[in-house]
C-alpha cells in the first residue's frame, strides 16, 4: 500500500497494474483471494439402502403430486380474470397458451376433495368442513345455527359463501354424474376435465377476496362495473363498502 | 407445540415439496399464529374460503392439521401438526424398513396408507393396485425366470424341515395373478404395530387431549372425594390413564402368536429371508437370492388360505404409527452399531434380540422430551430368555464361525468351525447337520448365542446386558443409556470432523472430568498450551465448550478470576439439533433452486405425453440430463435423510 514499501523494491508504485509486463496478454480478472482456502466437503455416495430409501421417498412424492391434493397457489395464465393477481403475474413469454401446452402438466389451485373415489370418515372432520367433503350434504337447521355463530366476524362474507358453496355443490353433483360415467375414459378426457376445473377455480380465484382485504379502499376495477354487480347494493350497504360510496 | 424457526421452516418446506404451496401457506400461517378459527385463518393467510375449506379438509385427511371444536363457543380451532409434517421426510425410510422386513407387497400397502393419510380397510380392498401381488409391469419378467428355479425351492424347503407347501414353484405363476393377501398383510403390519387404529384424539393436538383428559379425570366421582396432595397425585395418574386410553390405537393384541407377530415366524424358519447367511446361499446356488422374494410372497398367500382367513373388520380406519416405527428405526441403528465392531453373526443375533424386544416396546421413551443428562435413570427393556432367541435366530446362521472353539471335542463345532470362503467342502456337512436336530445342538446353540451377546455386553458400547435368574440367563437392553451413548458419539463425530482429533481428546476429558481450569486441563490432556488454547477457542466459537468465570473477589479482576472450561452435552445437543434442522431446510431449498434452474426442461419431462415414455420422446442428451438431475436430487435427498438420522438421534431416540 505505502509508497515507502514500493521504494525498497525496484518497481514503481502501481507497476503491478500496468499491462506492459505482458503486452497483448489478457488481464487477470480473477478475484483476489479474500478468504482462506476452504475445503468443500463432498457428500459420500449413497449406499444401496439409502438409494432405495430415496427412491421410495420420491415414488411416494410422485404419487402425492399426481394425486388429487397437490395444489399450487398461482397458475398464472392469460385466461385469468382481468385484474386478478393471477393475471398480473402472467408471464407473456412462456405463459401464452400454445398447442403443445395441451400436454403440459396442469396444476390445480384447489385440492380436489369430492368425487375422487375416496370416502371420508366424516366423524373425524369438523362440522364446518362437512359440506366440502360431502358434496351432497344438506346442512340442516342445527348446522345453520352453528354457521351463524362462526360467521360473526364477517356477516356479509359468510352469507355469500354459503350461496357460493351451494352453487358449487350443485354444479359438482351434476358434474359428478358425468365423471362417474366417464371414469375410465382416455387421457384426453381427463385433460379437458382438469382444464375446465382449473379455469373454474381461477375464475373464482381472489378478486372478491382482494376487495374484502382492502376494506373500503378505492377500487379502480370496480369503478365502471360497480353498478351492475350483483352484490352491489345491500353488500355495501352495511358498512364494508362505505369508501366506495364516496367515490361516486 | 412451539417450534424453533428452522424446524418450522423445514416443516413448511417438506409440505410444499410433497403437497404444493397451498398447503404450505395454510401450515405456515397456523404455525406462526398457533391455533386459529376459520375466519382468523382466512384473514391471516389471505386465501379464499374455498381454498381454505378444501385445503384444510385435505390436510386433516393427512393429519397435517389438528382441529378442535370447543364445546363452550362452538368454534372450531385449527392448529398445525409439526410432527406429522416432519415425518414426511421419513416416509422413504419407513417404506424401506417395511419392505426389508415384510416384503414388497407389505411395503406397497404401507405406501398406500401413507399416501391416503388414514383409510378404512374397506377402501383399501377396492384399490386396484393392491389387488395383485406383483405390479403389472414386471410380470412378464418374473414369469420367465420362474421355471428355471422351480426345483430349487422345493429342496430347500424340505431340507429346512418345514411344512411349507411342496408345490411351491408350480404355483408361482398363479400367485402373481391371484388376489393379494391384503388382510393377512394388514394383520402382519398391525401386529408389528406399524399401523394403528385411528381415534378421535389423533385429530386433536396433544395439549387439547391433555386438557380434555384432565377435565374428564377431575369429574370422576372417586377423584372428587380426595383432597390436597393425594388429589393432585391421583388426578395426574388418572389423566395419564385416560389420555393413554384415548390415544392408544394399538391393534397388535390378539394378533400375536406366542409373542411373535404374524408373518414373521415362517419367514425366518424358512431360511429364505434376506438374513440367510452367506454360506447358506453359496451352498445352494447363486440364483437363490433372486428367488427369495417370490417365496416370501408364497408364504403370505398360504397364510390366508390356511388357518387364518378371518378378515379384519372392514370399517376399521388405519393410519401409520410413527412412534412404533421410531422404535424399529432405533433398533436398526443399534444393529448398525453392533455391525461396526462385531462379526456379522453377532450382529444378527443382536438383531434377533432387538426384534423380540421391539414387539413389546411401544415407543422410544415415556417422556415427551429427552431428559437432561444425568437426570435420566436407566430403564431396561423387558428381559428376553435365551431359548427364545435360539428359536428365532435363523437356523442356518453360522454361530461358531467367528468365536474361538469352545470345546474341541464337540463334533458340531469341528464341522462348522471354519467359515467356508470356498464352498464345496462345507456343503456336504451341512446336510448332515440338518438331519440330526438334537437337543444337544440346541443347548450348544444357546451357549453360543450367550457368548455372542456377552461380546456385545462389553465396553465400549454395552449394547446388551444380562440378568441371571434361577431359570437361566435373560438378556435385556438399556435403551436410555444407549440412546445417550448415540448422542455422545454423534457429537464426538462432529467435533472430530470440524476441529480434529486434538479437540476430540479435549472434549472427552472435559466430559469425563467436568469443569476444569486450563492448567489442569492441560495436565490431563497432555497437550502443549498453544494447541490447547487454539482448540478451545475454536470450539468455544463453535459453541461446543463454554467458559465459566469464578471471581475470587468482588472486583472481578481477570487476574483474580478462575476460568473453568466445561462441556454441556444437553446444550450442545439442542444447538446441534437446530443446526441440523437448518441444514436440512437449506438442502431442501437447494433442491428447489436447482429444480427451478432446470424448470423448462423438467416441465418437458413432466408433460403428459412424455412421462412414462421418456426413451421415446427425449433425445439422448436430454435423457442424460434427466439422469444427471435425478442423481443429483438423489444425492441431495440422501443428505437430507442422513441429517434426519441425526435428528432422530438427538430428538426421537
Amino acid at each position: 500500500m505505502s509508497r515507502f514499501g514500493a521504494k525498497k523494491g525496484n518497481r514503481a508504485p502501481g507497476a503491478e497494474f500496468t499491462w506492459d509486463a505482458d503486452p497483448g496478454g489478457v488481464p487477470d480478472t480473477a478475484p483476489t483471494p479474500l478468504y482462506p482456502a476452504y475445503v468443500v466437503p463432498w457428500a459420500r455416495k449413497l449406499s444401496e439402502k439409502e438409494q432405495s430409501e430415496v427412491n421410495h421417498y420420491r415414488h411416494l412424492r410422485e404419487r402425492f403430486h399426481e394425486g388429487p391434493y397437490y395444489s399450487v397457489l398461482d397458475t398464472s395464465s392469460s385466461s385469468a380474470k382481468k385484474g386478478s393477481a393471477a393475471r398480473a403475474n402472467f408471464d407473456p413469454f412462456h405463459g401464452m397458451p400454445s398447442y403443445s401446452g395441451r400436454y403440459q402438466k396442469k396444476r390445480r389451485t384447489l385440492p380436489k376433495i369430492a368425487n375422487i373415489g375416496r370416502e371420508y370418515e366424516t366423524r373425524y372432520f369438523p362440522r364446518e368442513l362437512w359440506p366440502t367433503i360431502m358434496p351432497n350434504f344438506r346442512p340442516n337447521a342445527s348446522i345453520d345455527g352453528f354457521h351463524a355463530q362462526t360467521a360473526l366476524a364477517g356477516m356479509k362474507r359468510g352469507f355469500e359463501d354459503d350461496e357460493d358453496e351451494e352453487d358449487d355443490t350443485a354444479k359438482r353433483r351434476t358434474a359428478g354424474a358425468d365423471e362417474d360415467e366417464g371414469e375410465g375414459d382416455a387421457d384426453e378426457g381427463e385433460l379437458l376435465e382438469g382444464d375446465e376445473e382449473a379455469e373454474e377455480e381461477i375464475v373464482d380465484d381472489d378478486f372478491e377476496d382482494d376487495e374484502d382485504d382492502m376494506g373500503g379502499d378505492y377500487n379502480a376495477e370496480q369503478y365502471f362495473d360497480g353498478g351492475d354487480d350483483e352484490f352491489g347494493d345491500d353488500g355495501f350497504g352495511d358498512g364494508g363498502g362505505g369508501g366506495d360510496e364516496d367515490t361516486y | 407445540m412451539t417450534m424453533s424457526q428452522y424446524a418450522a421452516e423445514l416443516c413448511a418446506l417438506l409440505i410444499e415439496d410433497q403437497f404444493g404451496d397451498l398447503f404450505a401457506r395454510i401450515f405456515t400461517t397456523l404455525q406462526r399464529y398457533e391455533r386459529l378459527p376459520l375466519p382468523r385463518l382466512k384473514f391471516y393467510s389471505r386465501l379464499t374460503e374455498r381454498q381454505l375449506h378444501h385445503g384444510l379438509a385435505a390436510m386433516i385427511q393427512h393429519h397435517l392439521v389438528f382441529h378442535f371444536t370447543s364445546l363452550e363457543d362452538g368454534n372450531t380451532y385449527y392448529a398445525a401438526n409439526p410432527q406429522a409434517a416432519y415425518y414426511l421426510i421419513r416416509s422413504g425410510k419407513i417404506i424401506h424398513l417395511v419392505e426389508s422386513r415384510l416384503g414388497e407387497y407389505a411395503a406397497r400397502v404401507m405406501e398406500t396408507i401413507l399416501y391416503l393419510g388414514h383409510v378404512p380397510i374397506k377402501h383399501l380392498e377396492t384399490l386396484p393396485d393392491l389387488r395383485y401381488l406383483a405390479p403389472a409391469a414386471p410380470n412378464g419378467l418374473v414369469k420367465e425366470e420362474e421355471p428355471e428355479e422351480e426345483q430349487e425351492p422345493q429342496e430347500l424347503d424340505t431340507e429346512a424341515g418345514e411344512e411349507t407347501n411342496g408345490a411351491n414353484g408350480d404355483h408361482a405363476e398363479e400367485v402373481l395373478q391371484k388376489p393379494a393377501p391384503l388382510h393377512s398383510t394388514l394383520k402382519a403390519l398391525a401386529s408389528h404395530g406399524y399401523i394403528i387404529r385411528v381415534k378421535d384424539a389423533h385429530f386433536q393436538s396433544p395439549e387439547d387431549n391433555y386438557i380434555e383428559a384432565h377435565k374428564a379425570a377431575s369429574n370422576r366421582s372417586d377423584i372428587k372425594m380426595l383432597k390436597g396432595k393425594r388429589l393432585t397425585e391421583e388426578l395426574l395418574q388418572k389423566t395419564e390413564e385416560i389420555l393413554r386410553e384415548r390415544t392408544d390405537g394399538d391393534l397388535s393384541e390378539g394378533l400375536m402368536v406366542n409373542g411373535l407377530p404374524r408373518g414373521v415366524k415362517r419367514k425366518i424358519a424358512n431360511g429364505t429371508s434376506e438374513s440367510a447367511s452367506k454360506w447358506h446361499q453359496t451352498d445352494h446356488n447363486g440364483t437363490n437370492g433372486n428367488h427369495a422374494d417370490d417365496d416370501e410372497e408364497n408364504d403370505w398367500s398360504e397364510d390366508e388360505d390356511g388357518f387364518d382367513n378371518i378378515p379384519m373388520e372392514p370399517s376399521l380406519v388405519l393410519r401409520v404409527n410413527y412412534e412404533k416405527l421410531d422404535v424399529a428405526l432405533r433398533n436398526a441403528r443399534f444393529v448398525e452399531m453392533a455391525k461396526d465392531d462385531a462379526a456379522p453373526a453377532t450382529a444378527e443375533v443382536y438383531e434377533t434380540l432387538l426384534r423380540r424386544i421391539e414387539y413389546v416396546t411401544k415407543r422410544c421413551r415415556d417422556t415427551s422430551e429427552i431428559p437432561r443428562e444425568g437426570e435420566e435413570g436407566e430403564q431396561f427393556s423387558i428381559p428376553i430368555e435365551t431359548y427364545k432367541i435360539v428359536s428365532d435366530v435363523d437356523p442356518h446362521l453360522d454361530l461358531s464361525g467367528c468365536m474361538g472353539p469352545l470345546n474341541p471335542a464337540s463334533a458340531s463345532v469341528n464341522r462348522r468351525g471354519k467359515r467356508p470362503l470356498e464352498n464345496g467342502v462345507n456343503g456336504d456337512n451341512h446336510y448332515e447337520d440338518e438331519d440330526e436336530d438334537t437337543v444337544d445342538d440346541d443347548v450348544s446353540r444357546a451357549y453360543e448365542i450367550n457368548q455372542h451377546l456377552q461380546l456385545l455386553e462389553q465396553a465400549p458400547h454395552n449394547l446388551a446386558s444380562h440378568v441371571r435368574l434361577s431359570d437361566g440367563i435373560k438378556w435385556r437392553v438399556g435403551f436410555r443409556g444407549l440412546a445417550r451413548k448415540l448422542r455422545h458419539l454423534e457429537l464426538e463425530r462432529l467435533v472430530e470432523m470440524r476441529y480434529g482429533d486434538v479437540a476430540l481428546r479435549v472434549l472427552r476429558v472435559l466430559h469425563a472430568k467436568g469443569k476444569l481450569d486450563e492448567k489442569r486441563l492441560q495436565e490431563i490432556s497432555l497437550l502443549p498450551f498453544k494447541d490447547l488454547r487454539q482448540t478451545l477457542a475454536s470450539m468455544q466459537a463453535g459453541g461446543f465448550v463454554d467458559l465459566q468465570e469464578v471471581p475470587k473477589d468482588a472486583q472481578r479482576q481477570p487476574s483474580k478470576t478462575i476460568f473453568l472450561w466445561y462441556f454441556d452435552p444437553d446444550r450442545v445437543c439442542s444447538s446441534v439439533l437446530e443446526d441440523t434442522y437448518k441444514a436440512m431446510s437449506r438442502t431442501l431449498q437447494r433442491i428447489k433452486f436447482e429444480r427451478n434452474l432446470r424448470r423448462d426442461f423438467l416441465d418437458k419431462t413432466e408433460r403428459s405425453d412424455v412421462k412414462g415414455n421418456e426413451e421415446r420422446w427425449l433425445s439422448e442428451g436430454e435423457l442424460e440430463q434427466l439422469q444427471r438431475w435425478r442423481d443429483m436430487e438423489a444425492i441431495l435427498l440422501g443428505v437430507v435423510s442422513r441429517l434426519d438420522d441425526m435428528v432422530a438421534v438427538f430428538r426421537d431416540f
